[in-house]
């Protein structure tokens, strides 16, 4: 019923497209190319990708404001009225056998006549003492997930991206206090945002400022700058942008950027023929849940564009 | 729309696809606010079934014993051996409706897609027991629920999964130390923060012996 009709599982059935992934991207390229007849299924780890994790969405056309889950959810809606199976599993290996390629998991293999690969990104680490000691113990990379452990306590959060305004906002709901420290001179959310966490008395912004350790004993306690000050804190929220999961194609050698982006054209195509990309795994210089729609649907069409000119049948 | 709306008619999409027969008991505790708030969800599910969903309602304390149920309310899966494969004290609303849903079909003998690999591997599991530790609004909970609790359902209770919402059972977050979640323990020993795979959890249960 929620991930997948077993009934309807064949492993010995070559899909036309198997999708790569779980958020928005992913679906969407699955939605399409369920509309365009192809045989599609979809592997993911993690089913609404980051997007999940985003408190409110007001910037999705049609949808004037709602929570990431909730979007999710419509997603999902939508995923099931075409019957597409999502299956929760992690691609491992990639191997190109001719007419099709295999793609085994540790619990099942799959055939795949194309791929679309839209595994996204995951949070960045700030890499400094204190982090990876207290993961779990006041240091969180979500804040609608570890939010309510923090109700009248001081909080905050480092970056200054649109995702760490919108995590303030958030937060400064039931915390105490919220800081936001940020390494640059001014935080670099959308101007609608910005506005919002301005006038929010319970956010206090410290700018040109990095942390450079996170201190306690046993659970989070302050954390110490790079000017030598220290503010005392509950919990440390990360959020300094994301790295792509592009693992599994680089394995098989698709072509990366610096970032470790998949390196795609306006058609979604990677540098293997039969082999997609989109959302934030990919190059996009803008990444939104949208514009990861967008690459995802232009993928889809894509692979059927590819099927038929191929001539595998679809 | 009002969420609960959208939930409830979620619950009611997704109970009328239920194609067999299935027993939940609801163990309940003192607390009348407790027992009524998970009981009148879990009346929606009952009555979205097609009469397919039966709750039974357990208040002796003596099956609470031998089931060792010390937080209520709990919802436990318990198959025809009187085997408990999950566990839940949590309120199966919002986020956490699908997975519950999902657990109940694989439940009433719907396929699983992890059946195999862990039939293949039973022999080296042990007996063991699967906490995850959920708040309702974690986007990643969900998904970990879904794979542990077909995890428990394909190993006939040698693996039990027990969902755990630490928001309203504090004493066992405090206990375990939690402050982030999906927070997973295996066999209260190997722990996991944040999103974790059915891959890594199911080499710990073959590796962890």
């Amino acid at each position: 019923m929620y991930n997948i009709d077993m009934d309807s599982l064949d492993l010995e059935k070559t899909y036309d497209l198997v999708v790569l992934g779980g958020g928005p991207t992913a679906i969407a390229c699955a939605i399409y190319a369920a509309r365009f007849a192809l045989d599609v299924l979809i592997v993911g780890k993690i089913f609404g990708g980051l997007i999940a994790t985003t408190d409110i969405v007001e910037n999705y056309p049609g949808i004037t404001s709602t929570s990431g889950q909730g979007l999710m959810e419509m997603f999902k809606d939508h995923m099931n009225s075409l019957n597409i199976p999502y299956i929760t599993d992690e691609i491992r290996s990639i191997e190109n056998a001719g007419d099709y390629y295999v793609l085994h998991s540790f619990f099942q293999k799959f055939k795949a006549k194309s791929i679309c690969i839209a595994t996204g990104s995951e949070r960045r680490k700030l890499g400094i003492p204190g982090e990876a000691e207290f993961a779990g113990k006041g240091v969180s990379y979500c804040a609608t997930c570890d939010g309510p452990f923090y109700i009248d306590k001081v909080v905050c959060i480092i970056g200054g991206s649109d995702s760490a305004a919108k995590e303030a906002l958030f937060l400064a709901q039931n915390v105490r206090k919220v800081f936001i420290i940020y390494r640059k001179e001014e935080i670099r959310a959308e101007p609608i945002n910005k506005k919002k966490v301005y006038e929010n008395e319970k956010i206090e912004i410290i700018n040109n400022t990095n942390v450079v350790e996170i201190v306690g004993k046993t659970n989070v306690e302050r954390v110490i700058f790079d000017n030598g000050k220290e503010l005392e804190v509950d919990g440390v929220f990360i959020e300094i942008g994301s790295i792509p999961n592009s693992e599994i194609a680089q394995r098989i050698g698709v072509k990366t950027s610096e970032k470790r982006e998949i390196i795609i054209n306006r058609k979604s195509e990677t540098n293997i023929s039969g082999i997609f990309a989109a959302g934030d795994v990919a190059d996009a210089p803008f990444k939104q849940a949208i514009t990861g729609v967008a690459e995802g649907v232009i993928a889809a069409y894509s692979a059927f564009d590819y099927l038929k000119e191929v001539k595998i049948e679809y | 729309m009002p969420l609960a709306y959208i939930f409830t008619k979620l619950i009611r999409d997704e109970m009328i696809k239920l194609t067999k027969p299935v027993e939940l008991s609801l163990f309940m505790g003192n607390n009348i606010e407790d027992n009524e708030n998970v009981r009148s969800v879990l009346k929606i599910y009952e009555e979205s079934s097609n009469e397919l969903l039966s709750i039974i309602e357990v208040s002796d304390p003596i099956i609470a014993k031998n089931y060792d149920v010390k937080h209520f309310p709990a919802i436990l899966f318990i198959n025809n051996e009187g085997k408990e494969l999950i566990r839940y004290l949590a309120k199966p609303f919002g986020a956490e409706i699908r997975p519950f849903i999902d657990a109940i079909s694989t439940f009433s003998g719907d396929p699983n897609y992890y059946e195999s690999v862990i039939k293949e591997n039973i022999e080296k599991i042990k007996p063991s027991i699967i906490k995850v530790m959920i708040t309702n609004s974690c986007a990643y909970c969900p998904e970990i629920i879904t794979f542990v609790n077909k995890f428990a359902i394909a190993s006939k209770g040698k693996i039990k999964s027990v969902i755990i919402d630490i928001m309203a059972h504090p004493d066992i977050s405090e206990s375990h130390d939690v402050s982030s979640v999906p927070y997973t323990i295996i066999n209260d020993k190997k722990t996991f923060i944040g999103m974790v795979g059915p891959e890594e959890v199911l080499q710990e249960l073959i590796g962890g012996n």
